[in-house]
């Protein structure tokens, strides 16, 4: 063995990485060889040197600044995992699982409720636009040749307005008009579509009551001389065509009866009750139905 | 001289089984595996027990103290950010150790590239004739009884440590400094014992030429 092999294996050599083999050789030519002994007295003198060089301590703040920074980390992580996914810990946000769920319950809704819109849209646009010139025009091409019933149209007007305060009920029509087609077609709208052809100025508080279908049918307010004799008689007008009270109020100022009526008896309640006092109409829904209808009546003392 | 002392595995062992018996014979296993769940506690456990090893790998790498605290803080808060990438396939301390490695040497081609760039200020460290880092490094407290001739020894064997090119300078802080074993310098830094064994031969040959003129004789 060389020298320059020998010297290139004295660093693996006195780290005990060199084969038996290979030490045996080494042993023997570094018995026989001064230079290549004194290279191996310097590296390991080189290697007392580096070995000598003494450990540096950590500072005492170490530690604390390490945990710092990763438990700032870790809340944060946390924090966004929480904001995020907690407690489900799944990869879907709940918010989003709930904006979702908002958003089609909103479409379904809105979905749900958008007949009902328009149909409440129509009749309001309706009662604006037409004129009294106009309707005149109108109301007779209509009912030319289609002869409306016996009843004249049911009218909607407010008290003062009227020079007798008589509302007529339609009755089941014989022949089927234009505007009973409409009004299968569109139930609630038909109140408001008859009065196409009747002129009159409809207060806003009417057609919304009838539009927005109140418990009571037909509104009424009674001025009287005395509330009480007046409420009794009505009571009794009431049992003499066959309703049926269903609430009575009664307090000083006023009193108040809810009952039930055939419609078709509506003419002579209201003929009894123009005999006990002043009738105001405050509104009236049930006219275009058959059968029972609610009325409620208040009563009030002349002041 | 300290020493890992990791036992061979056998080589009929299936690969599955030798690193499941290393995951076991790692005794850091538990305190990683508290981590990974997100005990934090157990991660300062960890930073306890590896702090002192690390920063004197850092230091001698670096050759400045502060810098090499600077390194390990920011080596153990990446390993705590990457713990479950940690597979466990090398032992817990290998991988934290190759991380500071591998940062201690990012941060001097950063401060080389600096040096370049900058104009020269009586603050800077000095440089050797091999252009690299003869800073002064930071005493351990000095004590008393320490001879001014003892200081002026260790200054120039550190000096001539970093006198070393990067490659030579790490398996000389990690075979003669910290006592790793040929397989786990391979280990921690990706590279054969065929290579560790030659570079070692080199590096020390550099250094032993370096001590000589640097004290004239050894």
């Amino acid at each position: 063995m060389e020298c320059s092999d020998v010297q290139e294996k004295l660093s693996a050599y006195v780290d005990g990485m060199v084969s038996s083999e290979e030490k045996m050789f080494i042993d023997e030519h570094l018995e026989a060889c001064q230079k290549c002994d004194d290279s191996l007295a310097d590296l390991k003198k080189t290697l007392e040197y580096v070995r000598d060089l003494e450990e540096v301590e950590p500072p005492p703040w170490l530690v604390k600044k390490v945990m710092a920074r990763v438990r700032g980390e870790a809340e944060q992580r946390r924090g966004i995992v929480a904001w995020l996914f907690y407690p489900l810990h799944i990869k879907l946000p709940l918010e989003a699982l709930a904006a979702i769920f908002i958003a089609i319950t909103t479409v379904y809704v809105f979905k749900a409720v958008e007949p009902e819109m328009k149909l409440a849209k129509a009749p309001l646009e309706e009662v604006r636009t037409p004129t009294y010139s106009e309707e005149k025009e109108k109301a007779p091409a209509i009912d030319r040749g289609k002869p409306e019933p016996a009843e004249p149209p049911e009218q909607f007007m407010a008290a003062e307005e009227r020079e007798v305060p008589r509302v007529t009920y339609r009755q089941p029509a014989k022949a089927p008009s234009r505007v009973a087609e409409r009004e299968k077609a569109m139930p609630s709208a038909g109140v408001v579509a008859k009065d196409e052809s009747q002129p009159r100025a409809v207060s806003p508080e009417l057609t919304l009551a009838r539009v927005e279908g109140k418990k009571e049918d037909i509104r009424l307010a009674l001025t009287v001389e005395e509330i009480e004799a007046a409420t009794k008689e009505l009571e009794k007008a009431f049992m003499d065509l066959e309703g049926r009270i269903i609430k009575r109020e009664q307090t000083a100022r006023r009193s108040l009866i809810v009952a039930e009526l055939d419609s078709r008896k509506m003419d002579e309640l209201l003929e009894k009750l123009k005999l006990v006092g002043e009738i105001e109409e405050k509104a009236l829904a049930g006219e275009a139905r058959e059968g029972d209808v609610e009325i409620r009546i208040e009563i009030y003392g002349k002041p | 001289m300290r020493s890992m002392g990791e036992q061979s595995t056998p080589l009929d062992c299936p690969n599955w089984m030798r690193e499941k018996r290393q995951l076991v014979r790692d005794e850091d296993y538990d305190l990683v595996s508290s981590c990974v769940k997100g005990d934090v506690d157990a991660f300062e456990a960890l930073v306890k027990k590896h702090q002192k090893r690390m920063l004197n790998i850092a230091y001698r790498m670096m050759g400045d103290y502060e810098e090499a605290c600077e390194i390990v803080q920011d080596a153990f808060v990446s390993a705590h950010r990457n713990l479950k990438g940690f597979k466990g396939k090398a032992k817990f301390s290998t991988w934290l150790y190759r991380i500071v490695i591998n940062r201690s040497k990012n941060r001097l081609n950063q401060l080389k590239t600096q040096r370049h760039r900058e104009p020269f200020s009586i603050d800077d460290p000095l440089l050797t004739n091999d252009g690299q880092i003869a800073g002064e490094p930071a005493s351990n407290e000095p004590s008393a009884l320490e001879t001014l001739e003892e200081k002026d020894t260790r200054q120039k064997v550190q000096e001539c440590i970093h006198s070393l090119d990067d490659e030579f300078r790490e398996v000389v802080i990690l075979r003669d400094i910290q006592g790793f074993t040929y397989e786990e310098i391979s280990d921690l830094l990706g590279i054969p014992d065929g290579t560790v064994k030659s570079r070692l031969f080199r590096a020390r040959e550099a250094l032993k030429d370096c001590l000589k003129r640097a004290m004239g004789a050894l």
